[in-house]
């Protein structure tokens, strides 16, 4: 078991894929009346999944249960090499089951994942920047096009849960790791073996859907789908995975005196993300699964000739894309609901308030998911009240709206990068929040839907709201989990850059879209070359703006000021504890006695106010 | 201490500097985001349909309404960093207020959102009843149109076996489009008359339009639909009754 890392896991993947490409050439059959694209799509699956369960074995995955299989269980000394004890940089590289080292491991990945997704929207805009462009082939483009997003799709949903979810949480609610700290190590490793699987599409032939991967184009698509349709199916394993397991320890592990009232903001954010994952990815899976038989196997559930239905696709996809869009925003909202207190030097106001929003977004974002298909001319008669329930949702949105600015009303704002962040998205996330309740509008969502209005709404609420909350969770806990502050001389103007960049591209596609250009296009009509032009003078902003920020953390990381154990002076608990964090968190284990939002003093207002108040009753003696 | 009326509790609150100035900035951001309805009906052009004009109405009374909302979230922040800013890199000296919120503003909040809900949900079903009404009582020219990989064709059923890839409608006249594909999802969408709908294989789904604009119009793929998605692009050509009836029968159709 102590050989086992990341080296042999890539070995040994290497070694099963390529025994599994033998084995799927040479046995798997090919039908009379089968082309040759459906055996290379069986041997694509067949290859891949060999890849992804050769890493998983070759990384040490499946030591726990094969030991306890073996009646040699992982005795302490095994479960302490297991987490990473005195083991210095290599515990990075392979199966580390301590929860600071696995949010280290989704940090790092979720920046690659930017940096790779990021890279490819750099090219989309180059392409878009003429209206007759020759840069990309019309497949490279819709290849890019795929792949920019669910490569941000899946960074996204993974940027706050899985590098701060694992390594903040749990010494925020005062325990030594996560339920399953085996679980934990899992679902990271799952999502790298599923990398280089997704990364492989632009090389077998590329992905002529969207993200969404619409069938039946999905069916008629070259084998870049094949790692499509493999990555989404070991993804969602692996949030399942870690679904259960944020939730379990959320539940079960906060520490004595931490009752729900005391818990902290991000915990409940956290925990509504993966709850509405958990029944919403296994949507998505199944989409995929029955798009891959649809591939290989001739099944039907797609194709409308032999009894099946394109909306079946649209469907599923939406049950889970709908609510997912919530996995994306909630945990990055609620890191900023957990920093604002702190960079206010005021409490959270209405903390009730911020937990029903969460609670009223959840429960809501199970029920909308149609609202994507009012064009689809699936349900007329359905669009009416979805349309209800998409326009209930901004309820609990704007009640979450209320308890930011209640937060910040009065307080004495701290203008260091992490609350510049809760800024940024205030402003972001409004003009995204309003722009869908046009489209939430159906004979509004005629007009625009497939349009690149859709394209700027939804990149102001996911990037300039969800990803801006993440940069500034990763501003808020960096001295906590790299021991060094984050250099703000370069990082606040780096972050002002790309917030420029942001609001000039995205919305020159509000612009664009207004005047009629679809989405997913490679060339477009004359009418929108000034539009676009801008918008990729905004993306190459952003991208300048991206490196600058790229470039602060590295710095920063490696040689940056040292960081004390609370820089900023907060309540939380994973402040108190020393950094750089000791391996099992807690000497002792905390008891907690008041939730962590105690800040703020009686200033000149409140004391006009306390002389404006009713008398109560123990002011008895006074009346007397 | 003698108790003290909501009105003067209300009062007070008002003749605070910092509750005046943050009046003046929400009703400054009320009014520049409220300039953007005006640009958004310039940027979509003259509608031209019936449909579109109510979108059209719809984003612009959305504006509107939204203006005082986004207009109040950017005046607290704005507020914020002019004037309740500590400067400088270290941490404040003084701290904020210790209050841990506010239940009249809560329900307020609360209840201002909801009604701003209900108003949306109204305006948009009634819009949507108008857009039914056409269904059995209205009688409507039937087209069918059909996607495939990467063109569109346009069945005249009531004017004989007409077949074009071209689109003429005579203006002011109610039509009813069935839409299916060939193939893959594309989807049917007229832009300057606000109206689309998908394409989809095996079945037929249904768009009503009454174009009010005589003139050319573009009709654009609006759902990816494979390599040459971009290049899925016609024209519909808006005409008088009279040259309506010249095109088809040019085309070897009848009345």
């Amino acid at each position: 078991m102590r050989k086992l890392n990341v080296w042999t896991g890539i070995v040994f993947g290497v070694i099963v894929a390529v025994a599994a490409h033998y084995l799927a050439k040479r046995y798997i059959p090919m039908g009379a009346d089968e082309t040759g694209t459906v055996l290379m799509d069986r041997v694509v699956i067949t290859t891949m999944f060999g890849w992804t369960l050769g890493f998983m074995v070759g990384v040490g995955a499946f030591v726990g249960p094969y030991r306890w299989m073996m009646n040699r269980d992982l005795d302490h000394d095994d479960q302490m090499w297991l987490a990473g004890k005195d083991a210095g940089m290599a515990r990075y590289f392979r199966f580390t089951t301590d929860h600071k080292v696995v949010g280290i491991q989704y940090l790092v990945m979720t920046m690659v994942l930017f940096a790779v997704g990021g890279t490819m929207a750099m090219m989309i805009r180059t392409q878009l920047m003429h209206a007759d462009s020759t840069f990309l082939n019309n497949t490279w483009y819709n290849t890019l096009v795929g792949m920019h997003g669910i490569i941000m799709i899946i960074a996204t949903i993974i940027m706050v849960s899985g590098p701060f979810g694992n390594f903040v949480l749990p010494i925020m609610i005062g325990a030594r790791d996560m339920a399953f700290p085996r679980l934990n190590a899992l679902s990271f490793w799952l999502i790298f073996a599923a990398v280089p699987v997704l990364l492989s599409a632009p090389f077998l032939g590329g992905i002529s859907t969207g993200w969404t991967a619409y069938a039946p184009l999905s069916t008629q698509a070259p084998a870049g789908m094949d790692a499509y349709i493999v990555t989404i199916i070991v993804f969602a394993i692996s949030s399942a995975v870690a679904g259960a397991n944020i939730t379990t320890t959320a539940v079960t592990m906060r520490a004595r005196g931490m009752t729900w009232n005391r818990t902290p903001i991000f915990v409940f954010g956290t925990v509504a993300s993966v709850g509405v994952a958990i029944p919403a990815f296994p949507m998505f899976m199944a989409s995929q699964i029955f798009s891959g038989l649809d591939r290989t196997q001739g099944a039907a559930f797609y194709d409308a000739a032999n009894g099946g239905s394109g909306w079946l696709y649209a469907n599923l996809f939406w049950l889970m894309g709908h609510p997912e869009v919530y996995v994306i925003l909630l945990p990055a909202l609620a890191a900023l609901l957990e920093l604002t207190p702190v960079f206010s030097r005021s409490p959270l106001f209405s903390f009730n308030s911020a937990v029903g929003g969460i609670a009223g977004i959840t429960g809501l974002s199970m029920l909308v998911w149609a609202h994507h298909m009012y064009a689809s001319g699936w349900a007329p008669d359905l669009n009416g009240p979805f349309m209800l329930t998409t326009e209930l949702i901004s309820i609990p949105t704007g009640m979450l709206f209320l308890v930011f600015i209640g937060t910040i009303w009065r307080g004495r704002v701290w203008g260091r990068l992490p609350m510049l962040a809760v800024y940024a998205m205030l402003f972001n996330f409004l003009i995204g929040g309003l722009t869908g309740i046009y489209m939430s509008d159906v004979p509004v969502d005629y007009a625009l839907h497939g349009s690149m209005y859709i394209t700027a709404h939804f990149h102001y609420t996911l990037m300039g709201g969800a990803l801006t909350g993440m940069i500034g969770a990763t501003a808020y806990w960096f001295p906590k989990m790299t021991g060094r502050m984050l250099n703000e001389k370069i990082g606040i103007p780096a972050f002002v850059i790309m917030q420029v960049g942001f609001n000039v591209t995205f919305m020159g596609m509000f612009l664009v879209g207004l005047q009629g250009q679809q989405r997913r296009v490679a060339h477009y009509d004359k009418l929108f070359e000034n539009g676009n032009f801008i918008s990729t003078m905004g993306a190459y902003t952003i991208g300048f703006g991206a490196l600058m920020l790229l470039y602060t953390v590295i710095t920063s990381w490696r040689r940056g000021e040292v960081a004390s154990d609370n820089p900023w002076g907060a309540k939380t608990l994973e402040w108190m504890v020393p950094t750089p964090v000791p391996l099992e968190n807690f000497e002792v284990p905390p008891v907690v006695t008041s939730d962590p939002y105690g800040f703020g003093g009686p200033d000149a207002y409140d004391l006009e106010y306390e002389a404006d108040r009713r008398p109560s009753d123990d002011l008895e003696t006074e009346r007397v | 201490m003698s108790p003290v009326s909501v009105s003067t509790r209300i009062r007070h609150f008002t003749k605070r500097t910092y509750v005046r100035h943050v009046f003046l900035l929400w009703v400054f951001f009320t009014i520049i985001v409220g300039l953007f309805a005006p640009l958004q009906s310039k940027l979509m052009g003259p509608a031209a349909s019936t449909q579109m004009e109510v979108v059209q109405e719809t984003m612009t009374l959305f504006t509107y309404m939204a203006a005082p909302v986004a207009g109040l979230i950017f005046a607290v922040v704005a507020y914020s960093l002019l004037a309740w800013r500590s400067k400088g890199f270290v941490a404040p000296e003084y701290e904020g207020t210790s209050s841990r919120g506010n239940g009249p503003t809560t329900v307020a909040w609360m209840l201002v959102s909801s009604l701003l809900c209900v108003v949306l949900l109204i305006w948009g079903l009634a819009e949507m009843a108008d857009g039914q009404t056409a269904r059995g009582d209205e009688r409507a020219r039937i087209i069918n149109v059909t996607g495939n990989q990467w063109v569109w064709n346009f069945d005249y059923i009531e004017n004989g076996s007409v077949r074009s890839q071209e689109l003429y409608l005579p203006v002011n006249e109610p039509v009813l489009f069935h839409v299916t594909s060939v193939d893959v999802n594309h989807s049917f969408w007229i832009v300057q008359m606000g109206v689309k709908v998908d394409a989809n294989a095996g079945v037929v789904t249904d768009m009503r339009v009454t174009p009010t604009l005589i003139g050319d119009f573009d009709i654009r793929c609006a759902e990816l639909c494979g390599l040459n998605h971009s290049a899925m692009f016609t024209k519909v050509h808006v005409v008088s009754q009279g040259d309506y009836l010249a095109w088809i029968l040019k085309n070897g159709g009848h009345q």
